[in-house]
């Protein structure tokens, strides 16, 4: 039985895979295209066709483009799950990135940067390298956006291999395709790193700008963008900048349009000349107005940026409040974001127009836009108050419509504008009542309880109109409970008579002992005991005069509006919130004091209506658990508190243009005990600043020790430091931080350094040029002396055995010997000390004639061995020193390093 | 009956491509054979992470050469490569004597598989013009050749920088090949 079972599992078919696999490996070039054009058909329909992956990559080396491209297609899809055959690829696309063909080698390299396997970016760092340089611009172009892919997978290697260098000399390609990709790429990368890496100088500047003219509107949004983060030092150079760029406004292409709108309103704020100003935003309007005119999509995109734009110049469009007037035809969202801004730009001189407009819509039949454009009328009325009386007669006359969401928008709105001018407006009121009826949306209700309430002196059937609503007391929902409660006080306290006094009993009765809304219950409460304690004071606090609204359309928290017009012509701009709030970035977001305020800030950004301020302050029906009246409890939402000051070192590092996350704290390390640092700018050249430095190791990390003293009459601030190329890299790995130096006192500071950052081109110096400046004073140059040792890492230590293998394995011409004469060693077991301190590690010591001979070892950064021989009489002058390492050409500064140790 | 010969040669190796692997430890000189047997030059070479593949055509034979890393981190993956393969060019470099061994096992690796057992074996042990350079003798001891069993292999001492061996190995290899060896 079992035999005859078996056939079910042996198939004389094969299969798609292997028949594929066969059609691969065939001799036949045509059948082998055929079979990848297959694979591809079959990788494109979601088949899994990963384990082909050899034979398809054997089909790489083809002089046919086609097939080429197929392969190159195929392996950015699979590369990733079959990371280890990757490397198979490698040599191919080492090859293709010299082929002839300037399309293959863009092809070879586009492709490497499209394949995220880590195994094999490093292979790939010598083709790009030569595709940087590439004759052909689209080669250069292409390799420029490799950079940016593959710092997003390894950062690291692209640094060490001085890809950013590269990149930034691609900005004065004479191509300005190059130019705008290079631009991109800077870009990208910079968002993703903590350091700054893509700063425009005077030199950048001048080739962007003439680029900007020449390349195609993609590149150009990119260049604009970078532009506009660029702070030009002076009025006049903005000026200049602007006037360059201002053409762009007239490009047909959206994108290029708001970049360049983006770009000049960044320029603007450094622009003094009203006159200038003025004409920049003459310019603005009619490309802005232009894009209204585009598909709904992008109609949506421009206005929630002219929203931001008119809160900062509500000059540029304020003449042109008529493109915003809502078609019939727009789409709901199109109409919505019109009226926001038509609220903005209303003005005493067209709002009788937009009240025209408003009507209308509110006769709508979109039930959501019809209630906008109600609350519309009421944020003028609110905005203007000169107009308030025009628009509370167009609410009167919708108010006659007896269209029932209108009617109960409209005094939702009413109530607002009772709030904003108090005792002006009652002579409606009788009109209000005739509605109360049909009222059943909670807000309305409350609203129109809180008029009753309010104003129940002047209604005099306040006591039966309350009490109507009071019988289905227990169903309300908790906003109209808060408000009856309160309303009921009203009323009593103004007319203490027998009816509102009953009225009383059951509104208490109901809200402590039948309900289980802790808001209504402690509310309730409160009044009951301020009514039974003090009915006076009870007046003084429930009936206190309120504080004056405002209209809060205009509500995005300036921080929050800059942010956001820098990014203007982004998903940032549309959404209205910063960046960080919707994109999580490999970048680790050190502290930035302003976050914590922005979810605040953008709520009152996005708050639809005036209302919600209005209400918080004036009947608060929303607001349950805020107190009742009482006196000045309860003001408008303070806008949100100014973000604390920012420590020293962020201000520093917004000067000297660093991230903040570079910082590294420099107070942790103890700050350096010991001998004196050397002066290193005297006061006598430092126009009374006296600089001395020096070179410290401190819990392996490579610090810059600096003194500062101020001998001058005035206080210096704003200290900033450069280092120039040297051996070694060294450069600061954070912003200096010095505070501001009062007259005769001073500073020490740590600085971090860093290594292989700005290394300098041929032979080993130990020269180390620093400039130091400050807000006060010209430039400090001067040059220091690196003293090798402080590079010794920790972990230099070596084993006796490995010593002499290590040794032994090096040839001879690694040797280098010199003579100290002038030093003796007079204790041993001291200097071994020093020297160990300095992580040159003592080994062993022999006896050689009547001399001792001492071995150490050391190692510099990147594992460069250091092996030492010292011979010397202890006790007597004269001291030999002989050292075999990898590194010889370090040799002459190891000499001079180990000769400063033991002279200690 | 010479021509009904020459005919059944042309349609097995006239159309087809024999499809030849050079293998061996890095630094051999595989991919500079591969370039100086199809173009005749001597070009630079850098380490090959992945493959070369080329056609030769030598006494009427196509050569599809198949040149793979020699790099430790490759060659597990030239297993990838041996199906339908007809002949093996194994790459010695007779100046590295410390390798030899390592060079041997690989060697004998590839012996035992079972997707080479019809493919003949050439072996060159190039890098002959170095000083210190083993002869043929000598790299036939080192890598034991002796021990092969039940395959047609040869020996030629090379040098590809000079040229010299790389085509009378190739006249073996195509006349293997022609007899029916392969």
């Amino acid at each position: 039985m079992s035999g005859h079972d078996s056939k079910y599992f042996s198939t004389t078919k094969k299969g798609e895979i292997p028949e594929l696999k066969e059609e691969l490996n065939s001799q036949y070039k045509d059948k082998r295209k055929d079979a990848v054009k297959k694979v591809i058909a079959a990788m494109t329909v979601g088949k899994d066709v990963s384990s082909l992956f050899t034979d398809v990559v054997n089909c790489m080396q083809t002089e046919n483009l086609e097939l080429k491209k197929l392969v190159y297609l195929y392996l950015i899809n699979y590369a990733k799950s079959q990371p280890d055959l990757a490397i198979l690829a490698v040599n191919t696309f080492v090859k293709d990135s010299q082929d002839p063909n300037p399309l293959i080698r863009a092809l070879a390299v586009r492709t490497m940067g499209c394949i995220r396997v880590d195994k094999i970016t490093e292979y790939l760092c010598d083709p790009l390298q030569r595709c940087l340089k590439d004759d052909d611009p689209y080669v250069r172009k292409t390799a420029a956006i490799c950079v940016a892919k593959l710092y997003d997978i390894n950062a690291e290697l692209v640094e060490d291999r001085g890809f950013l260098e590269s990149l930034k000399d691609l900005i004065s390609d004479n191509n300005p395709m190059v130019v705008a990709n290079a631009v991109a790429a800077l870009a990208e990368i910079q968002e993703n790193s903590a350091r700054p890496i893509f700063e425009i100088t005077s030199h950048t500047l001048s080739k962007l700008l003439t680029a900007l003219n020449e390349c195609t509107e993609w590149g150009q949004v990119f260049i604009l963008d970078a532009l506009s983060r660029y702070k030009a030092p002076d009025a006049r150079e903005a000026e200049n900048i602007v006037e360059r760029v201002t053409p762009r406004l007239q490009h047909a292409n959206c994108a290029v349009v708001l970049s360049a709108v983006k770009m000049i309103l960044q320029q603007m704020e450094l622009i003094t000349s009203t006159d200038v100003v003025r004409n920049l935003c003459k310019k603005m309007a009619p490309p802005l107005v232009t894009l209204l005119s585009a598909e709904p999509e992008i109609q949506y995109v421009a206005l929630r940026n002219i929203n931001l734009i008119v809160q900062r110049r509500p000059t540029i469009l304020a003449h042109e409040i008529k493109v915003f007037f809502c078609k019939y035809n727009d789409p709901i969202y199109v109409k919505m974001e019109k009226l926001e801004i038509m609220i903005k730009l209303a003005s005493d001189r067209n709002i009788d127009q937009v009240l025209l407009e408003f009507k209308e819509y509110a006769t709508e039949v979109d039930v959501d836009f019809v209630r906008k454009a109600v609350r519309a009328i009421g944020r003028c009325a609110i905005k203007l108050e000169r107009a308030a009386e025009r628009c509370i007669s167009v609410l009167l006359e919708l108010i006659k419509i007896k269209v029932n969401y209108v009617v109960q928008e409209a005094i939702i709105v009413i109530k607002d504008i009772f709030r904003r001018y108090p005792n002006t407006y009652e002579s409606i009121i009788a009109t209000l009542c005739e509605s109360l009826d049909t009222l059943d949306e909670p807000e309305a209700k409350a609203s129109m309880i809180w008029i009753i309430g309010e104003y129940a002196e002047r209604i005099d059937n306040a006591d039966e109109l309350l009490e109507s609503f009071l019988e289905s007391f227990p169903e309300e929902p908790a906003q109209v409970q808060l408000q009856l409660l309160t309303a009921t006080v009203k009323l009593f306290l103004k007319k203490p008579t027998e009816g509102p006094q009953q009225m009383i009993q059951v509104v208490l009765n109901n809200a402590t002992v039948e309900t289980d809304n802790p808001d209504l219950r402690d509310r309730a409460y409160i009044y009951w005991r301020l009514l039974s304690t003090d009915p006076e004071a009870a007046k003084d606090v429930v009936l206190a005069e309120k504080p004056v609204i405002s209209d809060d359309s205009n509500q995005i928290d300036p921080s929050l509006l800059d942010e956001l017009l820098a990014n203007i012509a982004t998903l940032s701009s549309v959404y209205h919130k910063p960046p960080e709030a919707f994109v999580t970035r490999v970048k680790t977001t050190a502290q930035r004091t302003e976050d914590d305020d922005y979810p605040e800030g953008s709520e009152t950004g996005y708050s639809e209506s005036p209302s919600h301020a209005a209400e918080g302050s004036a009947s608060s029906p929303t607001s349950s658990s805020n107190a009742p009246y009482s006196t000045a409890r309860q003001p408008a939402p303070a806008p949100p508190a100014p973000a604390p000051a920012a420590p020293v070192p962020d201000l520093l590092g917004d000067l000297i243009g660093l991230d903040n996350n570079a910082i590294v704290p420099v107070d942790q390390p103890a700050s350096p005990t010991g001998p004196p640092l050397p002066v290193l700018v005297p006061a006598s050249t430092g126009q009374g600043l006296q600089i001395s430095a020096q070179l410290t190791r401190q819990d392996g990390q490579i610090f810059y020790s600096l003194l500062f003293e101020n001998n001058t009459q005035i206080a210096l601030d704003g200290f900033l430091i450069q280092f120039n190329k040297n051996t070694f890299g060294l450069a600061a790995a954070g912003p200096l931080t010095v505070p501001q130096l009062q007259p005769g006192t001073s500073a020490t500071t740590l600085l971090p350094m860093v290594m292989f950052q700005n290394l300098s081109q041929g032979p080993p110096s130990s020269l180390l040029q620093v400039a130091v400046k400050n807000s006060q004073q010209p430039v400090w140059y001067f040059n220091d002396k690196i003293s090798l040792h402080v590079f010794f890492t920790e972990d230099g230590r070596m084993e006796r055995g490995s010593f002499l293998e290590t040794w032994r394995s090096l040839p001879d011409s690694n040797e280098v010997s010199k003579e100290f004469p002038g030093i003796v060693v007079n204790n041993a077991e001291a200097a071994i000390d020093r020297l160990g301190a300095s992580n040159i590690f003592f080994i062993a010591k022999r006896k050689h004639a009547n001399q001792d001979v001492f071995y150490f070892s050391a190692k510099l950064p990147r594992g460069i061995p250091f092996l030492i021989e010292l011979t010397t009489a202890v006790g007597t002058l004269g001291v030999k020193c002989a050292i075999k390492t990898p590194g010889a050409e370090m040799a002459p500064l190891f000499f001079e390093a180990i000769e400063t140790l033991l002279a200690g | 009956m010479g021509i009904l010969f020459t005919k059944m040669f042309s349609s097995l190796f006239g159309n087809k491509e024999a499809r030849i692997l050079v293998l061996g430890l890095d630094n051999a000189g595989k991919t500079t054979i591969l370039y100086r047997l199809q173009m005749g030059e001597v070009v630079s070479t850098i380490p090959t992470i992945g493959f070369n593949v080329e056609t030769v055509q030598y006494n009427n034979i196509k050569f599809q050469v198949w040149d793979l890393g020699g790099q430790t981190s490759i060659r597990p993956y030239w297993r990838c490569y041996f199906p339908n393969t007809q002949a093996i060019i194994y790459v010695v470099d007779s100046s590295d004597t410390d390798r030899l061994v390592i060079a041997k096992d690989e060697f004998h690796a590839i012996l035992e598989e079972e997707e080479l057992r019809g493919a003949v074996v050439l072996i060159f042990a190039n890098k002959q013009d170095l000083p210190g350079a083993l002869d043929d003798a000598a790299v036939t001891e080192a890598l034991e050749l002796h021990k092969i069993k039940n395959r047609q292999w040869a020996i030629f001492k090379t040098s590809a920088i000079k040229g010299e061996g790389l085509f009378e190995g190739l006249d073996w290899l195509s006349n293997t090949l022609k007899s029916g060896g392969g």
